[in-house]
């Protein structure tokens, strides 16, 4: 019989044909939307990495809220430090628009291990014409106070020459230039 | 009878109606949020040229250029990079590695906590003498040849037509391939999401027309980032003067995005 004859090449051919459709439709079914928009990956991704969540913004954002400090702070030698980095993120403070949590302010020994992070003069790394360094005990010993003194007794956090200059004002100390 | 006591309630209704509204419209000036207070406040643009308009996905080039001979090894970078990823403790998308050299050209580098901590003390578990002693920050390189890109089995991190190099969380499977081919080992696994990550050079932050957040916290700017495009930006000045900017591991063929001014050659 010719039928008979032909049936396993129709099996044949019937069962690549099932194969090829089932791969099809599992291949429509399990490739993510927006993949290869740009390439062999999922463009909706690049879009998500950029809607995260901003948790730092820059100085002008605390400093606009914060005129007092805005003021001692641009006017001294630590213009360039980060608020956020002493303080704390902005999104830990501030959300939608309102104030939602108290961001931490560093007291007397904190202060001292703070300081020293840069202006440790024992990390010789340190260059001269970046940073003023100095040695702890020893700065202390040669300004004549107390070892015990923490860094912000004598200067200001935000304008760490502001009380220094206006005392050599008043004294009447000219500036070795 | 009726008619004073009538004409006293109208002004008394009057009165506690004028309070009322008063009071009202007071509080409700303290609750609404004042528009600058928006999910977005309004802060000035730091790189220029972003901000209102439509994103031109092909034509970006960015740069970073890490000045070692600035970096003084605060550990600014580090701090601000972990808060604003919330990286687990003990893994790092950003770090500053502290470089020693002895007179017998013996190199030393550590990374106590990456930088994390700053570097409070010197070192006192070697007792050589000092020749030369530097910081040198690491991140992500943005090579224009990914290594990284090239071994995922699931095209979970990518290079973007931007040329960012990124990780899809939702695809990666965390086989780790990416981590042990990054030459520059700045790609860590999640120990959360078991996912991998790495340094995006702040990519949201970026769109956003906003410098990367350790550009942003750097005190002594040792860290830059700006747009090639842009003639006026710093790295696009830097780039094309007299400076000698270095790129690390050169001979791997990546290209990074990511240069190096004053650079030892002790550096890896």
């Amino acid at each position: 019989m010719k039928s008979s004859f032909n049936s396993h090449i129709k099996r044949i051919v019937l069962g690549l044909v099932v194969f090829a459709v089932l791969g099809f439709v599992g291949k429509i079914v399990l490739t993510p939307k927006s993949f290869g928009k740009y390439g062999p990956y999922r463009a909706d991704a690049i879009d998500e990495e950029a809607n995260q969540e901003i948790r730092h913004m820059t100085n002008a954002s605390c400093l606009s809220c914060h005129p007092y400090e805005a003021n001692i702070h641009l006017t001294g030698l630590h213009k360039t430090i980060s608020c956020e980095f002493c303080h704390g993120p902005y999104a830990d403070h501030v959300k939608a628009g309102k104030v939602y949590g108290k961001l931490p302010v560093k007291k007397r020994e904190e202060i001292k291990v703070l300081c020293l992070r840069c202006h440790n003069k024992a990390i010789q790394a340190r260059p001269g014409e970046v940073i003023k360094t100095v040695i702890m005990p020893e700065h202390l010993e040669k300004q004549k106070v107390k070892v015990s003194h923490t860094c912000d007794q004598c200067h200001h956090v935000h304008a760490p020459l502001k009380y220094i200059n206006r005392a050599k004002k008043i004294v009447g100390i000219k500036e070795k230039s | 009878m009726g008619e004073p006591d009538a004409k006293l309630d109208n002004e008394r209704r009057a009165f506690i109606k004028k309070v009322l509204n008063g009071t009202i419209a007071g509080s409700l000036l303290l609750v609404i949020p004042m528009p600058m207070g928006a999910a977005t406040p309004e802060v000035p643009e730091q790189i220029p040229g972003i901000r209102g308009k439509k994103w031109d996905m092909f034509n970006q080039r960015f740069a970073f250029i890490v000045d070692i001979t600035r970096c003084i090894g605060c550990g600014s970078c580090c701090v601000a990079d972990r808060r604003e990823f919330n990286v687990p403790e003990g893994y790092y998308r950003t770090w500053v590695e502290r470089y020693l050299k002895d007179f017998n050209d013996q190199v030393y580098v550590d990374s106590p906590n990456g930088g994390f901590d700053g570097y409070q003390s010197p070192r006192t578990d070697i007792d050589v003498e000092v020749r030369d002693t530097f910081f040198v920050p690491k991140l992500c390189n943005m090579c224009k040849e990914p290594p990284c890109v090239q071994v995922c089995p699931v095209g979970a991190t990518f290079k973007t037509p931007d040329g960012f190099i990124l990780v899809d969380r939702e695809r990666c499977v965390g086989c780790a391939y990416c981590i042990q081919a990054c030459p520059y080992s700045s790609r860590y696994l999640d120990p959360v999401t078991r996912t991998a990550e790495k340094c995006t050079w702040c990519y949201h932050r970026v769109r956003k027309g906003l410098l990367p957040i350790c550009v942003n916290v750097c005190p002594t700017s040792a860290r830059k980032f700006g747009d090639l495009n842009d003639k006026n930006s710093e790295v696009y000045k830097l780039l094309h003067e007299h400076e000698v900017l270095t790129v690390l591991k050169k001979d791997m063929g990546t290209y990074p995005a990511l240069y190096y001014k004053g650079l030892r050659r002790e550096v890896v």
